[in-house]
């Protein structure tokens, strides 16, 4: 399989006023092409710190990653142009209108005009957004908004999609749509990263789960070996079985 | 590049607040304000033969107006200096005051005549020049009851108070709403995670901060355009000086107070800090920097903390280029200052943007 993602020796140290924290502590791994790689973990494991490093927004403190054959220190320009980062938060501005917001995203990444408006009515129909498409987005509601926001993300065609924490808070009906539309992108092709809190999502859908704990990697499989080897019959338990039952905020 | 960043700029602006504030601003102050002055700057020009002259130039220099513990004047002499070589003193700031004495001073007192004495003063600076011409008449009047009369020419066209205020209350409309509005756009931006997303794209940092500059320079000079052509139309206020140096002060001068705002805002954590603290840093520059009150009329402390804002140095321009009608060299120290001022204020801006956000 080919790797798209390679991740070495890994750390970030983030230093306050008096102490040091390691967020993430020296760890490697690797994303294949066109898989669903799923990061699971409890607050404060340091996925979202990871991810923030894999999309060049925060520099490591210390490790190497490739990015599609890219050097995240050195080339990160280059790989922004290859990634596509569905943000926790929905990230659109409220005075734009749907397709304004989609066409600001597209100009910064300099997706070409025609094929920029292909891909808008393509999207906004995909996510049911066609009818909204000239409304301000202040007025969305919180579904409407969060699908926008991931169409938002890939405008310019990525080959690789993160997406941190897609589903948390949202009803049932919305994550469902969610999957479907990530799905789907990995149908075209696309590599998918995501974090999540619901073990049976990752269960279902990654191909390979990375499992971390305070700052370090403490299993990476496929669900099914996962399972097998903790003796489980759902990653929830797996999940426990390593990060153990204390509640963490 | 500046083209994609335009759909980004396309919010709706407030156009309220932005022109009513400063409008609001000059109606309410332009009723004047009195006042003493202390340590004006007087140029004494004594082309007198005789000897009469020298009591009335003890008398100005030993005067200290009521309620002050300071002697008004700070005197210079010479003699053989032209009118106009004077107000070439009184335009480039060197002096405050220029008296002229007359060569037939002594003469025509001896021979019970009028002697004609011409004070020229910094009129931009409305309100000192109404109590210097007011305290000069007074001892004028003492020393020679009835005598001396007093020529007052005006430099610059017939002004009021409103002349002076406007071109600060420019500076300072364009100061704030550059901080505010480009500190609002940065800490807006964080707290939706829209900058996130932005700088998620390919488009490097420098870029958006070079976009946001580029935003703020267009608006706040089309500001400063309807501000000064509405102050000119609606109150008669004077415009004696080149627009393109106007736009010069406001460019130089913006480019700093964007970088305030890049600054503040990336250091808070939200809206509500990025609010405070901004008045922190704003608000003195209000008070403190000569927009409303001469700065020669406000006590020594304070005049040091406003030659330590750059505020005070583009209120200074503004006045020398709108009422004074001077060019570029008559500016250059407050340009160079404000310069010095605005590239420190924007690396310092940059490197705490690229730390932070
Ligand atoms: N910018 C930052 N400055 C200081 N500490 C941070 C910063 N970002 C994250 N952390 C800390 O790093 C640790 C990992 O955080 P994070 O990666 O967000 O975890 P997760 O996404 O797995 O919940 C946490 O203890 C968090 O408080
Ligand atoms: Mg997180």
């Amino acid at each position: 399989m080919e790797t798209i993602i390679e991740v070495k020796g890994l750390t970030k140290v983030f230093k306050t006023r008096r102490t040091e924290l390691i967020a993430v502590d020296h760890i490697s791994f690797e994303i294949y092409k066109g898989e669903i790689f799923g990061m699971i973990g409890p607050n404060g494991a340091g996925k979202s710190t990871t991810f923030a490093m894999m999309t060049t927004l925060v520099k490591p403190t210390g490790g190497s990653i490739m990015v599609s054959g890219l050097d995240v220190e050195k080339e990160d320009e280059k790989i922004r142009q290859k990634i596509g980062v569905v943000p926790q938060q929905h990230s659109l501005y409220p005075d734009l209108t749907a397709r304004e917001n989609l066409e600001l995203m597209g100009n910064l990444y300099d997706v070409p005009k025609k094929l920029m408006d292909e891909r808008i009515d393509y999207y906004l129909k995909l996510v049911n957004l066609k009818t909204h498409s000239d409304r301000f987005t202040g007025g969305f509601s919180g579904g409407m908004k969060q699908r926008l926001s991931v169409i938002c993300a890939i405008i310019h065609d990525p080959e690789i999609i993160f997406w941190d924490e897609p589903t948390t808070g949202l009803d049932p009906q919305t994550r469902q749509a969610i999957w479907k539309l990530a799905m789907k992108f990995n149908e075209e092709g696309k590599t998918l990263i995501f974090t999540t809190h619901y073990m049976e999502e990752a269960d279902k859908l990654c191909n390979r789960v990375a499992i971390m704990n305070a700052g370090k990697l403490v299993a990476l499989d496929t669900p099914e070996n996962l399972k097998k080897t903790s003796n489980s019959t759902s990653l929830e338990e797996v999940f426990i079985h390593l990060t153990g039952e204390e509640i963490r905020d | 590049m500046i083209k994609e960043f335009k759909q980004l700029f396309r919010k709706k602006v407030l156009v309220v607040p932005l022109f009513v504030f400063p409008i609001v601003m000059i109606v309410f102050f332009g009723y004047g304000m009195g006042g003493s002055v202390n340590n004006v700057n007087l140029l004494i020009v004594n082309n007198d033969m005789g000897v009469s002259s020298n009591a009335l130039v003890q008398e100005l220099g030993t005067f200290i107006p009521k309620n002050s513990d300071n002697k008004m004047f700070e005197i210079t002499y010479t003699k053989d200096m032209s009118q106009s070589e004077a107000e070439d003193k009184i335009n480039s700031a060197e002096y405050k005051a220029v008296l002229i004495i007359p060569v037939d001073y002594s003469d025509r007192l001896a021979k019970n005549e009028k002697p004609e004495v011409t004070l020229l003063t910094d009129q931009s600076d409305t309100t000192s020049t109404g109590i210097i011409v007011e305290t000069m008449n007074k001892i004028l009047a003492k020393s020679q009851p009835g005598t001396i009369l007093l020529t007052v020419p005006d430099l610059y066209g017939s002004l009021k108070y409103i002349d002076f205020l406007t071109p600060a209350v420019i500076a300072l409309t364009v100061f704030f709403g550059t901080v505010m509005s480009t500190g609002y756009a940065v800490a807006g931006e964080r707290e939706d995670g829209t900058i996130v997303r932005i700088l998620m794209t390919p488009v490097s940092r420098g870029a958006v901060i070079f976009g946001k500059t580029i935003h703020q320079l267009i608006l706040q000079l089309a500001r400063a355009v309807i501000l000064i052509l509405a102050a000119i139309l609606i109150f008669g206020v004077t415009m004696n000086g080149s627009w393109l140096l106007v736009a010069l002060i406001l460019v130089i001068f913006t480019f700093g107070a964007v970088g305030m705002g890049i600054a503040i805002s990336a250091k808070s954590e939200d809206m509500t800090s990025f609010q405070q603290i901004s008045m922190l840093f704003t608000l003195p520059s209000m008070f403190a920097t000569g927009v409303f009150f001469p700065l020669d009329s406000i006590p020594d402390w304070m005049r040091w903390i406003a030659y330590l804002i750059p505020l005070t140095y583009a209120n200074d321009a503004m006045r020398i280029v709108m009422i004074k009608g001077q060019g570029i060299n008559a500016i250059a120290g407050d340009l160079i200052i404000l310069l010095i001022y605005s590239i420190i204020i924007f690396s310092v801006a940059i490197r705490i943007f690229r730390r932070e956000v």
